[in-house]
Protein backbone atom coordinates (compact mmCIF):
# COMPACT_ATOMS: atom_id res chain seq x y z
CA UNK A 1 0.00 0.00 0.00
CA UNK A 2 1.22 3.31 -0.71
CA UNK A 3 0.95 6.69 1.48
CA UNK A 4 1.96 9.71 0.86
CA UNK A 5 4.52 11.75 3.18
CA UNK A 6 4.64 15.62 2.77
CA UNK A 7 8.07 17.30 2.89
CA UNK A 8 7.42 21.00 3.81
CA UNK A 9 6.68 23.62 2.89
CA UNK A 10 7.90 24.21 6.42
CA UNK A 11 10.90 21.61 7.64
CA UNK A 12 14.14 21.76 9.37
CA UNK A 13 15.68 20.31 6.15
CA UNK A 14 14.38 22.97 4.17
CA UNK A 15 16.29 26.60 4.16
CA UNK A 16 13.13 28.33 2.51
CA UNK A 17 9.72 26.81 2.01
CA UNK A 18 8.66 24.82 -0.98
CA UNK A 19 6.16 21.25 -0.69
CA UNK A 20 7.48 17.70 -1.60
CA UNK A 21 5.23 15.09 -1.95
CA UNK A 22 6.50 11.95 -1.76
CA UNK A 23 4.53 8.69 -2.89
CA UNK A 24 5.84 6.52 -0.32
CA UNK A 25 5.71 2.27 0.00
CA UNK A 26 7.61 1.13 3.15
CA UNK A 27 10.29 3.40 3.45
CA UNK A 28 10.96 3.62 -0.49
CA UNK A 29 9.74 6.61 -2.36
CA UNK A 30 8.24 5.41 -5.33
CA UNK A 31 7.86 8.92 -6.90
CA UNK A 32 7.30 12.38 -5.80
CA UNK A 33 5.63 15.87 -6.83
CA UNK A 34 6.54 19.76 -6.02
CA UNK A 35 4.97 22.11 -5.10
CA UNK A 36 6.78 25.57 -5.15
CA UNK A 37 4.84 29.62 -4.74
CA UNK A 38 5.46 29.70 -1.54
CA UNK A 39 7.93 32.86 -2.23
CA UNK A 40 6.18 34.51 -5.32
CA UNK A 41 6.41 38.29 -4.94
CA UNK A 42 5.75 39.49 -8.81
CA UNK A 43 9.35 40.53 -8.96
CA UNK A 44 8.92 40.54 -12.99
CA UNK A 45 6.26 42.87 -13.19
CA UNK A 46 7.74 44.46 -10.43
CA UNK A 47 10.44 45.56 -12.73
CA UNK A 48 8.24 47.34 -15.04
CA UNK A 49 7.73 49.55 -12.86
CA UNK A 50 10.93 50.68 -11.88
CA UNK A 51 13.80 52.69 -14.57
CA UNK A 52 17.13 51.49 -14.75
CA UNK A 53 18.74 52.78 -11.65
CA UNK A 54 15.68 51.21 -9.19
CA UNK A 55 15.11 48.11 -11.45
CA UNK A 56 19.31 46.94 -10.36
CA UNK A 57 17.94 46.91 -6.79
CA UNK A 58 14.84 45.34 -7.18
CA UNK A 59 17.00 42.34 -8.97
CA UNK A 60 19.58 41.80 -6.16
CA UNK A 61 16.69 41.11 -3.69
CA UNK A 62 15.77 38.19 -6.00
CA UNK A 63 18.45 35.72 -3.97
CA UNK A 64 19.86 36.40 -1.39
CA UNK A 65 22.88 34.15 -1.85
CA UNK A 66 23.95 35.01 -5.22
CA UNK A 67 22.42 39.10 -5.00
CA UNK A 68 25.89 39.92 -6.90
CA UNK A 69 24.98 37.18 -10.11
CA UNK A 70 21.72 38.80 -10.69
CA UNK A 71 23.08 42.44 -10.47
CA UNK A 72 26.12 41.55 -12.86
CA UNK A 73 23.38 39.30 -15.34
CA UNK A 74 20.96 42.40 -15.53
CA UNK A 75 23.53 44.73 -15.82
CA UNK A 76 25.21 42.99 -18.60
CA UNK A 77 21.97 42.62 -20.71
CA UNK A 78 21.31 46.19 -20.21
CA UNK A 79 24.74 47.06 -21.25
CA UNK A 80 23.96 45.55 -24.09
CA UNK A 81 20.93 47.79 -24.99
CA UNK A 82 23.09 50.89 -23.86
CA UNK A 83 26.14 50.18 -25.77
CA UNK A 84 28.44 50.78 -22.85
CA UNK A 85 31.16 48.82 -22.14
CA UNK A 86 33.22 48.30 -18.24
CA UNK A 87 36.01 49.44 -18.68
CA UNK A 88 39.03 46.39 -17.68
CA UNK A 89 39.21 46.80 -14.30
CA UNK A 90 35.61 46.84 -13.37
CA UNK A 91 35.51 43.67 -15.51
CA UNK A 92 38.10 42.38 -13.11
CA UNK A 93 36.35 43.12 -9.97
CA UNK A 94 32.82 41.22 -11.26
CA UNK A 95 34.94 38.69 -11.58
CA UNK A 96 36.76 38.70 -7.87
CA UNK A 97 33.11 39.67 -6.68
CA UNK A 98 31.35 36.44 -8.32
CA UNK A 99 34.01 33.82 -7.18
CA UNK A 100 33.88 35.06 -4.04
CA UNK A 101 30.07 34.49 -3.84
CA UNK A 102 30.48 31.34 -5.21
CA UNK A 103 33.08 30.71 -2.42
CA UNK A 104 30.47 31.83 -0.26
CA UNK A 105 27.31 30.03 -1.59
CA UNK A 106 29.28 26.81 -1.60
CA UNK A 107 30.78 26.64 1.63
CA UNK A 108 27.55 27.75 2.97
CA UNK A 109 25.98 24.75 1.21
CA UNK A 110 28.69 21.95 2.19
CA UNK A 111 27.58 23.17 5.78
CA UNK A 112 24.40 22.78 5.38
CA UNK A 113 24.54 19.22 3.47
CA UNK A 114 26.88 18.64 6.70
CA UNK A 115 24.27 19.16 9.01
CA UNK A 116 21.89 17.18 6.86
CA UNK A 117 24.09 14.29 7.26
CA UNK A 118 23.72 14.76 11.11
CA UNK A 119 27.57 16.00 11.19
CA UNK A 120 27.09 19.46 12.92
CA UNK A 121 30.77 20.02 13.97
CA UNK A 122 31.52 20.01 10.27
CA UNK A 123 28.55 22.42 9.72
CA UNK A 124 30.14 24.68 12.05
CA UNK A 125 33.97 24.28 10.43
CA UNK A 126 31.93 25.41 7.45
CA UNK A 127 30.25 28.14 8.86
CA UNK A 128 33.26 29.59 10.76
CA UNK A 129 34.82 29.27 6.87
CA UNK A 130 32.02 31.13 5.42
CA UNK A 131 32.18 33.79 7.53
CA UNK A 132 35.97 34.52 6.65
CA UNK A 133 34.84 34.98 2.80
CA UNK A 134 31.88 37.02 4.45
CA UNK A 135 34.59 39.03 5.54
CA UNK A 136 36.07 40.13 2.08
CA UNK A 137 33.12 40.15 0.46
CA UNK A 138 31.62 43.59 3.61
CA UNK A 139 35.50 45.01 3.35
CA UNK A 140 34.76 45.22 -0.48
CA UNK A 141 31.43 46.28 -0.74
CA UNK A 142 30.46 47.54 2.70
CA UNK A 143 27.97 44.60 2.85
CA UNK A 144 27.65 41.22 3.30
CA UNK A 145 24.52 40.34 1.65
CA UNK A 146 23.30 42.89 -0.98
CA UNK A 147 27.02 44.30 -2.74
CA UNK A 148 24.97 46.99 -4.53
CA UNK A 149 28.35 46.37 -7.10
CA UNK A 150 27.01 46.93 -10.24
CA UNK A 151 25.56 49.39 -12.47
CA UNK A 152 25.71 49.87 -15.96
CA UNK A 153 28.71 50.57 -17.74
CA UNK A 154 31.23 49.29 -14.36
CA UNK A 155 31.19 48.86 -11.11
CA UNK A 156 30.38 51.17 -7.87
CA UNK A 157 33.71 50.13 -5.48
CA UNK A 158 36.93 49.81 -6.28
CA UNK A 159 39.11 47.35 -4.62
CA UNK A 160 42.22 49.42 -3.70
CA UNK A 161 44.60 46.81 -2.91
CA UNK A 162 44.09 43.21 -4.66
CA UNK A 163 47.20 42.18 -2.88
CA UNK A 164 45.98 42.45 0.38
CA UNK A 165 42.88 40.33 0.05
CA UNK A 166 45.75 36.96 -1.11
CA UNK A 167 46.10 35.71 2.39
CA UNK A 168 42.59 35.28 2.66
CA UNK A 169 42.41 33.01 0.00
CA UNK A 170 45.54 31.44 0.88
CA UNK A 171 43.99 30.54 4.22
CA UNK A 172 40.48 29.46 3.18
CA UNK A 173 42.17 27.27 0.33
CA UNK A 174 44.45 25.30 3.01
CA UNK A 175 41.55 25.26 5.58
CA UNK A 176 39.24 23.45 2.81
CA UNK A 177 42.49 20.92 1.75
CA UNK A 178 43.38 20.43 5.33
CA UNK A 179 39.71 19.90 6.67
CA UNK A 180 36.78 20.01 4.95
CA UNK A 181 37.62 18.20 1.82
CA UNK A 182 39.30 15.13 3.40
CA UNK A 183 36.68 14.79 5.69
CA UNK A 184 34.05 14.98 2.51
CA UNK A 185 35.69 12.88 0.96
CA UNK A 186 37.13 10.24 3.60
CA UNK A 187 34.85 9.65 6.23
CA UNK A 188 32.88 6.89 6.14
CA UNK A 189 29.88 9.32 7.54
CA UNK A 190 30.01 11.15 4.68
CA UNK A 191 30.37 8.45 2.05
CA UNK A 192 27.60 5.83 4.21
CA UNK A 193 25.12 9.24 3.63
CA UNK A 194 25.99 10.15 0.14
CA UNK A 195 27.39 7.50 -2.13
CA UNK A 196 25.52 6.12 -4.29
CA UNK A 197 22.34 8.09 -3.46
CA UNK A 198 20.26 10.48 -5.24
CA UNK A 199 21.50 9.44 -8.38
CA UNK A 200 20.36 11.95 -11.25
CA UNK A 201 21.95 9.76 -14.54
CA UNK A 202 24.05 11.53 -17.53
CA UNK A 203 20.49 10.68 -19.72
CA UNK A 204 18.02 12.02 -17.27
CA UNK A 205 20.29 15.35 -16.51
CA UNK A 206 20.81 15.89 -20.24
CA UNK A 207 16.65 15.33 -20.70
CA UNK A 208 16.14 17.48 -17.73
CA UNK A 209 18.45 20.02 -18.64
CA UNK A 210 20.17 20.82 -15.44
CA UNK A 211 22.37 23.40 -15.09
CA UNK A 212 25.60 23.82 -12.88
CA UNK A 213 27.18 21.75 -10.10
CA UNK A 214 23.56 19.48 -10.68
CA UNK A 215 24.61 18.62 -14.46
CA UNK A 216 28.60 18.49 -14.09
CA UNK A 217 28.08 15.59 -11.05
CA UNK A 218 26.20 13.41 -13.91
CA UNK A 219 28.93 13.81 -16.64
CA UNK A 220 27.79 17.25 -18.44
CA UNK A 221 30.98 19.37 -18.97
CA UNK A 222 29.19 22.42 -19.38
CA UNK A 223 30.53 26.10 -17.52
CA UNK A 224 29.40 29.26 -19.48
CA UNK A 225 32.83 30.82 -17.75
CA UNK A 226 34.33 28.67 -20.02
CA UNK A 227 31.82 27.85 -22.71
CA UNK A 228 30.67 32.00 -23.02
CA UNK A 229 32.89 33.57 -21.74
CA UNK A 230 31.82 37.21 -20.10
CA UNK A 231 33.68 39.67 -17.30
CA UNK A 232 36.98 39.12 -17.50
CA UNK A 233 37.15 35.00 -17.65
CA UNK A 234 38.50 34.15 -20.70
CA UNK A 235 41.80 35.66 -19.64
CA UNK A 236 41.19 32.98 -16.64
CA UNK A 237 43.21 29.57 -16.72
CA UNK A 238 40.90 27.53 -14.64
CA UNK A 239 39.78 23.48 -14.84
CA UNK A 240 35.59 22.59 -14.67
CA UNK A 241 35.79 19.87 -12.13
CA UNK A 242 33.10 16.79 -13.46
CA UNK A 243 31.97 13.90 -11.87
CA UNK A 244 30.37 10.52 -13.73
CA UNK A 245 28.20 9.25 -10.87
CA UNK A 246 25.25 11.52 -10.68
CA UNK A 247 25.04 10.85 -7.28
CA UNK A 248 24.90 13.19 -3.68
CA UNK A 249 28.43 12.60 -3.26
CA UNK A 250 29.86 13.47 -7.15
CA UNK A 251 27.34 16.93 -6.45
CA UNK A 252 29.83 17.45 -3.42
CA UNK A 253 33.05 16.60 -4.83
CA UNK A 254 32.46 18.88 -7.70
CA UNK A 255 31.60 21.66 -5.08
CA UNK A 256 34.32 21.13 -3.28
CA UNK A 257 36.57 20.97 -6.21
CA UNK A 258 35.17 24.47 -7.61
CA UNK A 259 36.00 25.98 -3.96
CA UNK A 260 39.91 25.18 -5.26
CA UNK A 261 39.33 26.54 -8.63
CA UNK A 262 37.63 29.55 -7.07
CA UNK A 263 40.22 30.23 -5.34
CA UNK A 264 42.42 29.95 -7.98
CA UNK A 265 41.04 32.47 -10.36
CA UNK A 266 40.60 34.70 -7.03
CA UNK A 267 44.19 34.75 -6.93
CA UNK A 268 44.97 35.34 -10.82
CA UNK A 269 42.08 38.08 -11.15
CA UNK A 270 43.74 39.72 -7.75
CA UNK A 271 47.27 39.73 -9.59
CA UNK A 272 46.12 40.70 -13.37
CA UNK A 273 43.61 43.65 -12.24
CA UNK A 274 44.81 46.43 -14.43
CA UNK A 275 44.98 50.25 -13.38
CA UNK A 276 42.30 52.12 -14.40
CA UNK A 277 38.72 53.58 -14.22
CA UNK A 278 36.24 51.39 -13.03
CA UNK A 279 32.91 52.64 -15.02
CA UNK A 280 32.40 53.78 -18.25
CA UNK A 281 28.79 55.33 -17.67
CA UNK A 282 27.93 58.89 -18.45
CA UNK A 283 25.49 60.77 -16.91
CA UNK A 284 22.18 59.90 -18.61
CA UNK A 285 21.86 56.76 -20.41
CA UNK A 286 20.32 56.24 -23.17
CA UNK A 287 18.81 52.73 -24.10
CA UNK A 288 18.12 51.56 -27.58
CA UNK A 289 14.99 49.69 -28.42
CA UNK A 290 14.96 45.90 -28.62
CA UNK A 291 15.90 42.52 -26.27
CA UNK A 292 18.98 41.82 -25.04
CA UNK A 293 19.97 38.63 -23.03
CA UNK A 294 22.50 38.09 -20.69
CA UNK A 295 23.62 34.57 -19.18
CA UNK A 296 26.32 34.23 -15.80
CA UNK A 297 27.36 31.10 -14.72
CA UNK A 298 25.85 31.66 -10.31
CA UNK A 299 27.43 29.02 -7.96
CA UNK A 300 23.92 26.76 -8.50
CA UNK A 301 24.29 27.16 -12.40
CA UNK A 302 22.95 28.97 -15.32
CA UNK A 303 21.40 32.33 -14.74
CA UNK A 304 19.59 34.36 -17.78
CA UNK A 305 17.89 37.59 -17.98
CA UNK A 306 16.32 38.87 -20.84
CA UNK A 307 15.85 42.48 -20.75
CA UNK A 308 13.52 44.30 -23.10
CA UNK A 309 13.39 48.30 -23.89
CA UNK A 310 11.19 50.45 -25.52
CA UNK A 311 12.53 53.94 -26.73
CA UNK A 312 12.56 56.51 -24.59
CA UNK A 313 11.53 54.96 -21.92
CA UNK A 314 13.50 55.18 -18.33
CA UNK A 315 11.59 51.27 -17.23
CA UNK A 316 12.47 48.32 -18.64
CA UNK A 317 9.29 46.72 -21.02
CA UNK A 318 9.99 43.39 -19.59
CA UNK A 319 12.61 41.52 -17.72
CA UNK A 320 12.91 37.47 -17.77
CA UNK A 321 14.62 35.44 -15.17
CA UNK A 322 15.64 32.21 -15.57
CA UNK A 323 17.74 30.80 -12.77
CA UNK A 324 19.63 28.16 -12.17
CA UNK A 325 17.08 26.32 -9.39
CA UNK A 326 14.06 26.42 -12.06
CA UNK A 327 15.90 24.23 -14.45
CA UNK A 328 17.21 21.73 -11.72
CA UNK A 329 14.67 21.87 -8.95
CA UNK A 330 12.17 19.36 -11.95
CA UNK A 331 15.10 16.75 -11.63
CA UNK A 332 14.46 16.10 -7.82
CA UNK A 333 11.70 14.23 -8.90
CA UNK A 334 14.09 11.40 -10.76
CA UNK A 335 16.53 11.88 -7.97
CA UNK A 336 14.02 10.66 -5.27
CA UNK A 337 12.76 7.98 -6.81
CA UNK A 338 13.60 4.53 -4.80
CA UNK A 339 15.32 6.41 -2.17
CA UNK A 340 15.19 5.75 1.06
CA UNK A 341 12.45 8.37 3.00
CA UNK A 342 15.42 9.27 5.52
CA UNK A 343 17.45 10.56 2.23
CA UNK A 344 15.30 12.73 0.29
CA UNK A 345 16.14 15.95 2.75
CA UNK A 346 20.03 15.46 1.73
CA UNK A 347 18.92 14.54 -1.67
CA UNK A 348 16.47 17.71 -2.62
CA UNK A 349 19.53 19.94 -0.40
CA UNK A 350 22.26 18.35 -2.85
CA UNK A 351 20.97 20.79 -5.89
CA UNK A 352 21.44 23.48 -3.75
CA UNK A 353 18.25 24.91 -4.21
CA UNK A 354 16.95 28.41 -3.97
CA UNK A 355 12.98 28.76 -3.79
CA UNK A 356 13.49 32.54 -3.70
CA UNK A 357 15.43 32.51 -7.14
CA UNK A 358 12.51 29.53 -8.18
CA UNK A 359 9.38 31.69 -7.38
CA UNK A 360 10.31 35.31 -8.19
CA UNK B 1 28.93 27.30 -37.37
CA UNK B 2 28.63 24.10 -39.60
CA UNK B 3 25.83 23.23 -36.76
CA UNK B 4 23.68 25.98 -36.45
CA UNK B 5 23.59 25.74 -40.49
CA UNK B 6 22.50 21.95 -40.34
CA UNK B 7 19.89 23.13 -38.23
CA UNK B 8 18.63 25.85 -40.79
CA UNK B 9 18.43 22.76 -43.24
CA UNK B 10 17.30 20.78 -41.22
CA UNK B 11 13.93 23.14 -40.80
CA UNK B 12 14.09 24.31 -44.40
CA UNK B 13 14.29 27.82 -43.30
CA UNK B 14 16.07 29.74 -46.12
CA UNK B 15 16.36 33.47 -43.88
CA UNK B 16 20.27 33.19 -42.31
CA UNK B 17 20.58 32.99 -38.31
CA UNK B 18 21.07 36.82 -37.06
CA UNK B 19 23.60 37.48 -34.96
CA UNK B 20 22.46 40.46 -32.20
CA UNK B 21 23.74 41.50 -28.69
CA UNK B 22 25.88 37.69 -28.55
CA UNK B 23 22.40 35.73 -29.13
CA UNK B 24 21.70 33.90 -32.30
CA UNK B 25 18.01 34.52 -33.95
CA UNK B 26 16.17 32.48 -36.40
CA UNK B 27 13.15 33.60 -38.33
CA UNK B 28 11.61 30.08 -38.30
CA UNK B 29 9.34 30.64 -41.19
CA UNK B 30 6.60 27.80 -41.57
CA UNK B 31 8.89 25.56 -39.33
CA UNK B 32 7.00 24.89 -36.25
CA UNK B 33 7.49 25.00 -32.78
CA UNK B 34 7.44 21.18 -32.38
CA UNK B 35 9.78 21.00 -35.23
CA UNK B 36 12.58 23.05 -34.12
CA UNK B 37 12.13 20.82 -30.73
CA UNK B 38 13.02 18.01 -32.51
CA UNK B 39 16.16 19.57 -34.91
CA UNK B 40 17.37 20.89 -30.88
CA UNK B 41 17.49 17.90 -30.01
CA UNK B 42 18.70 15.88 -32.61
CA UNK B 43 21.59 18.64 -32.85
CA UNK B 44 22.55 18.03 -29.07
CA UNK B 45 20.88 21.54 -28.04
CA UNK B 46 20.10 22.22 -24.34
CA UNK B 47 16.77 23.84 -23.64
CA UNK B 48 16.79 26.96 -21.92
CA UNK B 49 13.48 28.68 -21.46
CA UNK B 50 10.47 30.72 -22.94
CA UNK B 51 10.20 34.21 -22.82
CA UNK B 52 6.92 35.49 -23.27
CA UNK B 53 5.89 38.64 -24.73
CA UNK B 54 2.70 41.06 -24.57
CA UNK B 55 2.27 42.87 -27.87
CA UNK B 56 0.49 46.01 -28.05
CA UNK B 57 -3.60 46.14 -28.51
CA UNK B 58 -4.67 42.91 -29.93
CA UNK B 59 -1.81 41.72 -31.73
CA UNK B 60 -0.98 38.47 -29.14
CA UNK B 61 2.11 37.45 -28.42
CA UNK B 62 6.02 36.63 -29.11
CA UNK B 63 7.60 34.02 -27.06
CA UNK B 64 11.15 33.09 -27.44
CA UNK B 65 12.54 30.05 -27.44
CA UNK B 66 16.21 30.03 -26.49
CA UNK B 67 18.00 26.65 -26.50
CA UNK B 68 21.87 26.75 -25.61
CA UNK B 69 24.33 24.87 -28.06
CA UNK B 70 27.91 24.75 -27.57
CA UNK B 71 28.01 27.57 -25.66
CA UNK B 72 26.03 29.70 -27.83
CA UNK B 73 22.52 31.07 -27.20
CA UNK B 74 20.22 30.70 -29.76
CA UNK B 75 16.70 32.14 -30.01
CA UNK B 76 13.88 31.83 -32.10
CA UNK B 77 10.23 33.65 -31.65
CA UNK B 78 6.89 32.72 -32.55
CA UNK B 79 4.16 34.55 -32.77
CA UNK B 80 0.43 34.21 -31.16
CA UNK B 81 -2.39 36.05 -33.01
CA UNK B 82 -4.39 37.14 -31.11
CA UNK B 83 -5.28 37.32 -26.85
CA UNK B 84 -8.50 35.69 -26.65
CA UNK B 85 -9.36 32.16 -25.23
CA UNK B 86 -9.62 30.49 -28.58
CA UNK B 87 -6.81 32.15 -30.44
CA UNK B 88 -3.79 32.51 -27.47
CA UNK B 89 -2.58 28.76 -28.15
CA UNK B 90 0.64 27.20 -29.58
CA UNK B 91 2.14 23.60 -29.33
CA UNK B 92 3.68 22.46 -26.34
CA UNK B 93 6.67 20.92 -26.60
CA UNK B 94 7.07 19.38 -23.04
CA UNK B 95 6.49 15.34 -24.19
CA UNK B 96 9.82 16.54 -26.58
CA UNK B 97 11.70 18.42 -24.37
CA UNK B 98 10.67 17.50 -20.50
CA UNK B 99 12.74 20.35 -19.51
CA UNK B 100 10.28 22.98 -21.45
CA UNK B 101 7.49 21.83 -18.46
CA UNK B 102 7.57 24.48 -15.84
CA UNK B 103 8.60 27.43 -17.93
CA UNK B 104 5.34 26.31 -20.37
CA UNK B 105 3.01 26.36 -17.11
CA UNK B 106 4.22 29.53 -16.01
CA UNK B 107 3.38 31.34 -19.36
CA UNK B 108 0.54 30.08 -19.17
CA UNK B 109 -0.22 31.46 -15.31
CA UNK B 110 1.45 34.75 -16.27
CA UNK B 111 -0.83 35.30 -19.75
CA UNK B 112 -2.94 33.04 -20.07
CA UNK B 113 -1.44 30.81 -22.78
CA UNK B 114 -2.59 27.93 -23.88
CA UNK B 115 0.07 25.13 -24.59
CA UNK B 116 -2.24 22.55 -26.42
CA UNK B 117 -1.44 18.59 -26.11
CA UNK B 118 -0.78 18.93 -22.23
CA UNK B 119 -2.09 18.89 -19.24
CA UNK B 120 -1.58 21.19 -16.48
CA UNK B 121 -0.88 20.39 -13.23
CA UNK B 122 -2.50 22.72 -10.20
CA UNK B 123 -0.44 26.73 -10.69
CA UNK B 124 2.71 26.73 -9.80
CA UNK B 125 3.36 30.13 -9.22
CA UNK B 126 0.68 32.46 -8.47
CA UNK B 127 -1.47 31.93 -5.68
CA UNK B 128 -5.22 32.42 -6.86
CA UNK B 129 -7.79 31.02 -9.07
CA UNK B 130 -7.16 32.45 -12.75
CA UNK B 131 -4.13 31.96 -15.29
CA UNK B 132 -3.11 35.28 -17.06
CA UNK B 133 -3.46 37.84 -14.13
CA UNK B 134 -0.26 37.88 -13.25
CA UNK B 135 2.47 39.61 -16.43
CA UNK B 136 -0.75 40.83 -18.87
CA UNK B 137 -1.14 44.20 -19.51
CA UNK B 138 -5.01 43.47 -18.18
CA UNK B 139 -6.33 40.73 -16.64
CA UNK B 140 -7.42 37.61 -19.21
CA UNK B 141 -11.34 38.16 -20.07
CA UNK B 142 -13.85 35.49 -20.16
CA UNK B 143 -11.45 33.01 -19.54
CA UNK B 144 -12.89 29.19 -19.26
CA UNK B 145 -10.28 27.80 -17.07
CA UNK B 146 -11.60 26.38 -14.18
CA UNK B 147 -10.79 27.57 -10.61
CA UNK B 148 -7.80 25.75 -9.63
CA UNK B 149 -6.46 25.25 -6.15
CA UNK B 150 -5.10 28.33 -4.36
CA UNK B 151 -1.53 28.36 -2.49
CA UNK B 152 -2.78 27.40 0.74
CA UNK B 153 -5.10 24.16 -0.46
CA UNK B 154 -1.66 23.13 -2.44
CA UNK B 155 0.40 23.47 1.06
CA UNK B 156 -2.32 21.33 2.73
Amino acid sequence: MSYKIPMGPYHPGLEEPYKLDMICEGETVVDAELNIGFNFRGIEHLAETRNYVQVIALMERVCGICSFIHTLTLCQAMEKLTGLEAPPRAQYIRVIMAELERLHSHVLWAGIAAKLMGFKTMFMTCFALREKVMDVLQAISGNRVNYSMNHVGGVNRDIEDPIALVPMIDDLEREMMRTVIPIFTTSSTARSRCAGIGVLTHEKAVSCAVVGPTARASGIAQDLRRDAPYAAYAEMKFEVPVEQAGDVRARLFVRALEIIESCNILRQALAKMAPGEISSAGEKLVFATGTATSRVEAPRGEVLYSVTWKENSRNPARVHVRTPTYANMPAVRWMVRGARLADTPLIQASIDPCYSCTDR
Amino acid sequence: MIALENLREKLGVAEPWVESRGTYWLNPGMATVRELAQAMNSAGARFVTITAYELPGDAGFRLEYHWDLQGCLLGVPFQIAGKSPESAKIESIYDLSEAADWIEREVHEGFAIEFTGREYEPLMLKPGDKPGVNLREAPAQDNPAPSLPGQKEVAQ
